[in-house]
């Protein structure tokens, strides 16, 4: 069974339609990006696999099951922005969280010392959380979610407020879980980090699923419409296309509706162009996300 | 440990160990020490044990008995003068502080003059009129002299026998339940208030649903009740502490009579603690509900302020509760919610409330607080993760109504 299955769950706040219909499967070891736009129901529907909403319709099955009080302990979650007390010692703070995590002082410390190290935070423990800088705050935070090993991790926008430097730490961590076998949802607006980093992909607008499946077999699912062509000289022009977009001597050439890739090949060679480069577009995830979400406005 | 009393241990660490806490637990007894310093401050300064002359021109004092000299005072010297003059002159060289004259007729008229140059004390006052009193009696049986010269000594006392209020005024013990109800209505708003910018901060902050990941919201609202309960028995403790300090210091070192016969009524303390419990989980549920309804500490902290002035009635209605401790008004005021334990202090006072008033005082307060537990808890879960919006009246019973037919359907 799945870490996860979420199946056709809804739920809506006074007036408010949250999320009206959005399944999917987590499959186990690997990082399943949960995307959408602002208000999409991103964040209801990780609460509704949290348990910390009832769905009104639907079912969702965590670590082979419902929700009990037990697997809360193989779980970590990472809210997005804040999540930790203000006032206290961050190490007091994680100390505290850890326990809550089933975790005995004495191993809370041994692991704490080990993640404030790689972190770069250990010179920072004693200092209380609302005087480390944003970019700390989220660096504690994913101690906080990971600190207690869990099988499954939630995080929703774990590259906020982090430099290059700090973001490639963390995706170094997330790569490292997902190789012991974690599983990891993701939920993030930034769309290359999704490229880089996820096995497979829901997208939610309005309340629904309206993509979902393997990432780069959405790449492929949604390439085709446009090639990326470098010519020794100049490059004529070809019927069905229009440039849209020239980077370092590559041209991208959207193929008008009907117009296929073959038929643009076959139109540059009869032309004698001299090619250095013709490959179809596979299109960023930011582009297929901008696509489906405009369709479904329309 | 449980984490339930992890949740419990972190409460009373957040709360205790800061400065605001601290400030507040000892502002109570630093605040009663103070007032209670400064009425014996001004009390002294109307004292005055320098000695008082007099000039006898009735020849009314020769071989005069002494002044009887209640235990607890100084006994002030009486220093006959011939002249006036003379009395004047110890008076100029602040050997006296005022001296009396006797006219000649003193015992047709009764008359004597006093001249000072800053007004005498008032004990000196109270020991010269019962030297002059001892001495117009001089000629009478000395039980008489002497019973006439003590004051009354009225104790008055309930037909039970249960309340009684001593000739020599009331005891510590008289007022006791009336310090327990304020300290108590103090404790419960200062605690509460505790309870409910917790659960804002949580919110605010997000915590809450980091909190909500690891542990089930029961296990949460109970720890953060069990913390704040360690915390008001600290306060409770200290102020105890503090208090039966006073008592000892006050009773056995200053000799201060009011504290060495306190006469404390135990049961009367025992029907307070019956009722403070029950209201004690009834503030601190709603307050917790507070909390998880509001979006700011600040508009928490506005709406607690009404919790306040509820229980703070009893006060404004403190004549009618003493000029009529078993009237309506006040009997309704001890039944009622919030406004009890206050009420029942100040009764205590005066008169001795019937046991079925305590009983059904208890019964109330005990079901408006399991009612109140569980508003908190239903509350809570509609509220907790509401950022930056309140929760409205509304909303709640719409999800209440909703539940209902849910249940009823299946």
């Amino acid at each position: 069974m799945n870490p996860i299955e979420v199946s056709h769950v809804a739920k809506s706040f006074a007036t408010t339609q949250a999320v009206a219909d959005v399944s999917f499967e987590v499959h186990r070891g690997e990082i399943f990006g949960l995307l959408g736009p602002n208000g999409a129901g991103k964040t209801t529907t990780i609460r509704l696999i949290l348990d910390i909403f009832k769905p009104e319709k639907g079912t969702v099955s965590i670590l082979d099951g419902p929700m009990t009080e037990a697997k809360k302990d193989r779980i970590g979650y990472m809210p997005e922005d804040r999540g930790l007390y203000q006032d206290i010692a961050l190490d007091r703070c994680l100390i505290y969280l850890g326990t809550l995590k089933g975790l005995s002082k004495i191993e809370v410390l041994n692991r704490l010392e080990e993640y404030l190290e790689r972190f770069d935070l250990a010179d920072h423990r004693k200092k209380k959380v609302e005087e480390l800088s944003k970019g700390m705050q989220q660096k504690a935070q994913i101690i906080n979610t990971v600190l207690h090993h869990p099988e499954l991790i939630i995080i929703d926008e774990p590259f906020t407020a982090l430099d290059p430097i700090n973001t490639q730490l963390v995706k170094d961590l997330m790569q490292e879980l997902r190789n012991q076998g974690t599983t990891i949802i993701m939920s993030t607006h930034q769309m290359h980090q999704v490229e880089e980093l996820c096995d497979r992909i829901v997208l939610i607008d309005e309340g629904r699923d309206v993509l979902y499946g393997n990432l780069e077999a959405i790449r492929r699912q949604y390439s085709g419409n446009a090639v990326l062509v470098r010519a020794a000289g100049e490059l004529p022009s070809i019927a069905g296309t229009e440039i849209v977009r020239q980077h370092n001597g590559t041209f991208k050439l959207k193929l008008a509706e009907g117009t296929s890739p073959q038929e643009v090949l076959s139109g540059l060679i009869a032309q004698e162009v001299l090619l250095e480069k013709f490959e179809i577009a596979i299109p960023s995830v930011s582009e297929i996300f901008i696509r489906v979400v405009e369709e479904g406005d329309k | 440990m449980s984490k339930l009393w992890l949740v419990a241990l972190n409460e009373f660490k957040r709360n205790v160990f800061k400065k605001s806490f601290i400030l507040a637990l000892l502002s109570v007894p630093l605040m009663i020490g103070f007032t209670v310093g400064l009425g014996l401050i001004m009390s002294s300064l109307e004292e005055n044990d320098a000695p008082v002359g007099y000039v006898d021109h009735a020849g009314f004092l020769e071989n005069p008995l002494p002044a009887p000299v209640d235990r607890s005072e100084e006994p002030i010297g009486f220093i006959p003068y011939t002249t006036e003059s003379e009395a004047r002159q110890a008076l100029e060289a602040e050997e006296i502080q005022a001296y009396y004259v006797l006219a000649p007729d003193f015992g047709e008229t009764s008359q004597i003059e006093l001249l000072y140059l800053k007004e005498p004390g008032r004990n000196a006052t109270r020991q010269f009129y019962d030297f002059i009193q001892i001495n117009l009696l001089r000629e009478q049986p000395p039980e008489i002299a002497k019973r006439v010269t003590v004051r009354s000594e009225v104790t008055i006392r309930s037909p039970d026998g249960s309340l009684e209020f001593p000739a020599g005024g009331p005891t510590l013990g008289n007022f006791l339940p009336m310090l327990i109800g304020v300290a108590f209505v103090f404790l419960l708003m200062m605690s509460s208030g505790y309870l409910m910018a917790g659960v804002v901060e949580e919110k605010q902050n997000r915590v809450m649903e980091v909190l909500v990941s690891s542990i089930s919201p029961a296990q949460l609202i109970a720890g953060k009740v069990l913390g704040i309960v360690a915390i008001s028995l600290t306060q409770l403790a200290t102020w105890t502490l503090v208090g039966i300090l006073a008592v000892i210091v006050g009773g056995d070192v200053l000799g201060v009579e009011w504290f060495q016969n306190p006469s404390i009524d135990w049961g009367t303390i025992f029907n307070m603690i019956a009722i403070a419990v029950p209201a004690y989980v009834l503030a601190s549920a709603l307050m917790f509900a507070l909390g998880a309804t509001v979006a700011e500490a600040q508009e928490g902290q506005s709406l607690g302020a009404i919790f306040f002035m509820l229980h703070m009635i009893p006060l404004y209605m403190l004549v009618i509760l003493i000029e009529n401790p078993n009237g309506a008004v006040s009997v309704m005021l001890s039944l009622l919610p919030f406004t009890s334990i206050l009420t029942v202090g100040f009764r205590s006072m005066f008169a001795v409330i019937p046991m079925w008033q305590i009983a059904f005082s208890v019964v109330i307060q005990t079901m408006c607080a399991l009612g109140a537990l569980w508003l908190a808890a239903f509350v809570f879960r509609l509220g907790m993760l509401r950022y930056g919006q309140r929760l409205r009246l509304t909303e709640i019973f719409r999800s209440r109504r909703t539940a209902i037919t849910k249940a009823s359907q299946s």
